[in-house]
């Protein structure tokens, strides 16, 4: 009965199956080497289980228009902004990171058949054939848990340090346990100096963590685990000496990891090349001023010598990065090139960490020119693969791309650097997103200036937004850009980008954009002149974007509300805006609106232009717009701008459609004689003009103020019918 | 009641409850004078379809949805990069104006967005041209050369006769066994075993419906062992067992009689006595042959003889049909120099 239900739940797994491959093996084939004959099939060539899938992934590139593939490929699910890569990225990790704990936790739910007849009842039972031991259960150790050395050996060979601990505790301390299980114990305590390090299984955490810079502290506990295990074995191998000494020097404990050394030089215990590398890593510990640390280094170099040891290339990378933490200076640089001419007589070529450092060396910001950078590529260049080594390794990209950019200023060597990195699966090199975006930032500033502008266009085209969204910094260098290349359509599609990459509420972008958009404004065809201005009206409404139900939401509600715009930014969108010939056109409410906002005060400051807006009011004079005219003009008058005077004459004149002699004749009469004969809107520009004029408006000077805006909004309304 | 009930639990409160069923059973007067009282509540419809309640879902639209990226793809592109596997089919990633599914009178089939039709049935978009070619080029190196004799359908059949047929299956679970990959088959041509007549009658009949007479083809199929290495064992074992056993001859087979013969065959029966006897009586030979000469009498040196064997043997050996015996009307008339048949 139960297995019947089981079956009919499974089903659908069976009939998901696909057939994929029929093979139709030839009889047992001749053990010939050649295939001689003719007929024999000639030897299988070797491959490995996955090799045949690795070559058809190579055969797939990089699809620019695809968000990275750990994201649903959807409109609506394509994350755009680097909050939402993160959370979208992070929020799948979580439900993993659920199900591993729900696993975990009710290990026995997956292990065993509860639905078996009761004399079977708790049989183990995994459903997975073959067993896979990631996704198996995690044993749990607490201190109520049965232990045996075979849970020590499998917490080590994993990695599980404080479970480790924890058996190692309940299997009874030092005393009880073999030598060999203590060394490979001591060994893992360490490499992780008794700290939990990083699980690998989550990649996202790790690709998103907190940019951890490495601190050089001592971080080594002295007297803990590790010192109690090693004083408990006896004797002392070479090996737990090795581990120690590597444990010390890894967590900067350098004294205690000299006299460790001195001592076991003295009881004649051989020693690794791992163990001199670690100590020639801190040697900046141990002496104080370039000279004595340099004579240090070499001396440890010459002991190296002396013990025959030969050095790799991890031992040239830690040289370098002693080096070039003591600071900079010709004495060091000179020193480090003699040590990379050094091995290089050795026969060991400086790998990555090595390149980083030097470049961190020679290539100071402030410092001169150097251009060590082109060699390296070259070298570089002719590799044929780049193997990761060290962690270091992954800051090599990061830091030649800020050479590129900072020091050497040149498009060329980040190209070619570029190269590099997209070469094979060099990739992962890249490091973490941090490194990743930091890498893509000096790539798109250094292509912004000092590129070719279809250069710069093609790498933001591959690069953005499904591979970098640039920051609001590196946003300002391509408007600025952009600007300089007078590309309309590229700055009116910057505006979208802004909102899409969540950084439309910076207002310094935004104005930059809207000083680019004027400025290359006149030499754009009609089209393109037409979408910089849907954008301007956009850009203006950004702040009360409706929602819901079509009822605008208020500023304040929002629970980041949308700074002010500038005056100046304001009259930026209506210079934009009021290039419209066409009397209905849905830009005039916003040159509306825009005046109403700056005569509410809605923005910061006031115009530093105010000439535009007088160009405003004769345009919208033009379209017979006559309302917005006078909104303008009034404007100018309150905020008591010289142009105002002339900015009324003009518009009244082309209101009126009368020479301006008439105009100015007919503003010497009285207002109120003007109230009756004249149109509400024109004699809204003849209060502005005796405001303008006087200094003081009349007497009701507010209720005027509202009286001629509700006038003018009618009057808006009956010219759009 | 029962639904009266349902539809007010889950329209009003429960506080509301008791009134309103109240209400509901009575008279239509109580109604009018109780909703007199309060105007706030006025007396509720019973509305089985709900066709009142159905009010407009509020759409909240996000701002920052950006455009299908059909629409940024260049011309130029790979489309191998853009879709590098089977997937199901998605409108914003696929470039193409498609349009399936039912068509109402009068309009036009379907977009692609939102449509079931075009998610349902499989498609072959990670699979175009270039792609195939490009993978193609890519599993070249795992390839080795052709034997250069074995180039043409009957050369492999020549070297290779036996053909084994294993299935193997890809799927999505926790395990990767299948039952259905532990079935081994063997085919082989009959005529590339070397038999002699009776060793190939034996052994047609030992594997029974095994071999299809048309094909000439021996097909033994094996699931009763759990592994398909098993299988492949057993299946061999029974090739070699029925070759070996179809060479053997039992005592027993020498007592086979013309009673137990499976076929008919015409040289050792009456048929082919009658007839030489016939002949040697019309060309006026003497008649001396043994039983063993009758049937290694050469039937050639009779003329329209061998005509005749064959029109026999069919009819006996394919039953009695309209065509058979037209054959052996035909043949006899020939055989006796008589004129055709008027029909």
């Amino acid at each position: 009965m139960y297995s019947n239900i089981i079956l009919s739940r499974r089903w659908p797994q069976f009939t998901c199956i696909c057939r994929s491959l029929t093979t139709v093996e030839g009889q047992k084939l001749p053990q010939s080497s050649k295939s001689t004959d003719g007929i024999s099939p000639p030897p299988r060539i070797h491959r490995n289980p996955t090799d045949i899938l690795q070559a058809l992934s190579a055969t797939v590139g990089r699809d620019p228009t695809a968000a990275h593939f750990k994201y649903h490929d959807d409109p609506y699910l394509i994350p755009l902004s680097n909050f939402r890569k993160r959370s979208y990225a992070l929020s799948a990790e979580a439900g993993r990171k659920a199900a591993a704990w729900v696993r975990d936790e009710h290990a026995v739910w997956f292990t065993t058949r509860e639905w078996d007849p009761p004399s079977k009842i708790k049989t183990p039972y995994f459903n997975a054939d073959p067993r896979i031991d990631a996704y198996a259960p995690k044993p749990i150790y607490n201190d109520e848990s049965k232990v045996t050395e075979e849970d020590l050996k499998y917490t080590i060979s994993n990695a599980l340090l404080e479970d480790s601990i924890k058996v190692f505790q309940l299997l009874g301390g030092t005393d009880t346990i073999n030598d060999d299980l203590k060394l490979n114990f001591l060994q893992l305590l360490c490499f992780c100096n008794e700290k939990e390090p990083d699980s690998l299984e989550w990649l996202e955490e790790n690709w998103f963590s907190a940019n951890t810079r490495e601190r050089q502290l001592t971080t080594w506990k002295v007297g803990g685990l590790a010192d109690k295990i090693f004083a408990s074995l006896e004797p002392k191998t070479p090996e737990a000496y090795c581990a120690l000494i590597l444990g010390m020097a890894k967590h900067y404990q350098a004294e205690r990891a000299y006299a460790l050394t001195q001592e076991a030089i003295e009881k004649g215990i051989p020693l690794s090349t791992n163990v001199f590398n670690a100590l020639l890593g801190c040697v900046g510990f141990m002496k104080e001023g370039t000279a004595l640390r340099t004579e240090e280094l070499k001396k440890l170099l010459s002991q190296m010598a002396q013990l025959d040891l030969t050095p790799n290339d991890k031992t040239l990378s830690a040289c370098l990065r002693s080096v070039s933490a003591w600071g900079s200076g010709k004495m060091l640089q000179q020193f480090a090139l003699q040590i990379v001419t050094e091995f290089r007589n050795l026969g060991i070529e400086p790998g990555l960490a090595a390149y980083y450092h030097l470049l961190c060396l020679f290539c100071k910001e402030r410092g001169p020119r150097v251009d060590i950078l082109s060699d390296i590529l070259n070298n570089l260049e002719k590799r044929e693969k780049l193997i990761p080594k060290e962690p270091t390794d992954t800051n090599f990209f990061i830091t030649a791309m800020g050479v590129c950019n900072d020091h050497l200023q040149n498009y060329k060597m980040a190209e070619r650097l570029h190269a590099l990195l997209m070469k094979g699966d060099n990739y992962k090199l890249v490091g973490d997103a941090y490194k990743e975006s930091i890498y893509y930032r000096h790539l798109v500033t250094v292509a912004c200036r000092h590129a070719p502008f279809e250069k710069t266009t093609e790498i933001l085209d591959t690069l953005v937004p499904n591979v970098y969204v640039p920051e609001p910094s590196v946003m300002e260098e391509i408007i600025k850009t952009l600007e300089i290349a007078g590309a309309g359509e590229r700055l009116a599609q910057a505006w979208s980008q802004l909102v899409v990459f969540g950084v439309a509420k910076r207002v310094k972008l935004v104005e930059r954009l809207l000083n680019a958009m004027c400025s290359c404004y006149d030499h754009q065809s009609d089209e393109v002149k037409a979408n910089m201005r849907t954008a301007a009206c956009d850009i203006l409404k950004y702040g009360q974007r409706t929602q819901e139900d079509g009822g605008p939401i208020a500023t304040d509600t929002l629970r980041t509300p949308m700074p002010k715009l500038s005056a100046n930014a304001v009259t930026n969108v209506l210079q934009l805006c009021s290039d419209v010939k066409d009397n209905a056109a849905p830009e005039w409410e916003v040159v509306f609106e825009g005046l109403q906002k700056l005569r509410k005060s809605e923005a910061a400051g006031v115009p530093s232009n105010p000439q535009t807006l007088a160009n405003v009011a004769q345009k919208a004079t033009a379209a017979g717009k006559l309302g917005v005219a006078a909104a303008a003009v009034q404007y100018l008058a309150e905020n008591g701008f010289e142009e105002a005077i002339a900015a009324s004459v003009e518009t009244l004149a082309a209101m009126l459609n009368r020479p301006r002699e008439d105009i100015e004749a007919m503003l010497q009469q009285k207002t109120a004689d003007l109230d009756q004969s004249l149109h509400p809107s024109a004699f809204a520009v003849v209060e502005a003009y005796n405001l303008a004029k006087t200094g003081v408006g009349s007497s009701n000077m507010e209720a005027s103020n509202n009286s001629t805006s509700s006038e003018s909004d009618s009057d808006t309304t009956s010219d759009d019918e | 009641m029962n639904v009266i009930l349902q539809y007010y639990r889950s329209l009003g409160t429960a506080r509301t409850l008791n009134l309103r069923i109240w209400r509901l059973n009575s008279t239509s007067a109580d109604v009018a004078t109780t909703t007199k009282g309060d105007e706030e509540e006025e007396f509720r419809v019973l509305d089985i379809l709900k066709s009142r309640q159905r009010t407009k879902k509020k759409v909240t639209r996000r701002n920052d949805v950006q455009p299908d990226r059909a629409d940024r793809m260049s011309i130029d592109q790979k489309w191998g990069n853009v879709w590098p596997g089977p997937k199901t089919f998605h409108p914003s990633s696929v470039p193409l104006p498609l349009r399936q599914g039912y068509v109402p009178k009068g309009h036009v089939p379907p977009g692609k967005k939102a449509n079931a039709e075009l998610m349902k049935i499989p498609n072959f978009l990670h699979l175009t041209p270039p792609v195939v070619k490009a993978q193609c080029e890519a599993l070249k190196q795992f390839c080795t050369e052709w034997p250069s004799l074995l180039n043409s359908e009957e050369a492999i059949e020549n070297h290779y006769p036996v053909e084994t047929i294993t299935s193997d299956y890809c799927h999505a679970g926790p395990t990767i066994r299948n039952p259905l990959a532990r079935i081994a088959t063997l085919r082989v041509k009959l005529s590339t075993l070397n038999l002699n007549k009776h060793a190939q009658d034996k052994f047609i009949r030992l594997v029974g419906e095994r071999y299809d007479e048309e094909t000439d083809l021996v097909t033994i199929t094996a699931d009763r062992c759990p592994l398909r290495q098993q299988n492949l064992d057993y299946v061999n074992y029974l090739l070699t067992a029925c070759y070996h056993e179809s060479w053997n001859v039992e005592d027993w087979e020498h007592d086979k009689t013309e009673e137990d013969m499976e076929y008919y065959d015409w040289d050792k029966n009456a048929s082919k006595k009658s007839l030489v006897q016939w002949h040697l009586r019309a060309t006026n030979m003497p008649n001396d042959l043994s039983d063993m000469d009758y049937v290694e009498y050469d039937i050639s040196k009779i003329p329209n003889g061998e005509e005749y064997k064959n029109a026999v043997s069919s009819l006996m050996n394919n039953g009695e049909s309209e065509e058979t015996l037209k054959n052996y009307g035909a043949a006899v008339r020939k055989l006796l120099g008589l004129p055709e048949a008027k029909i």
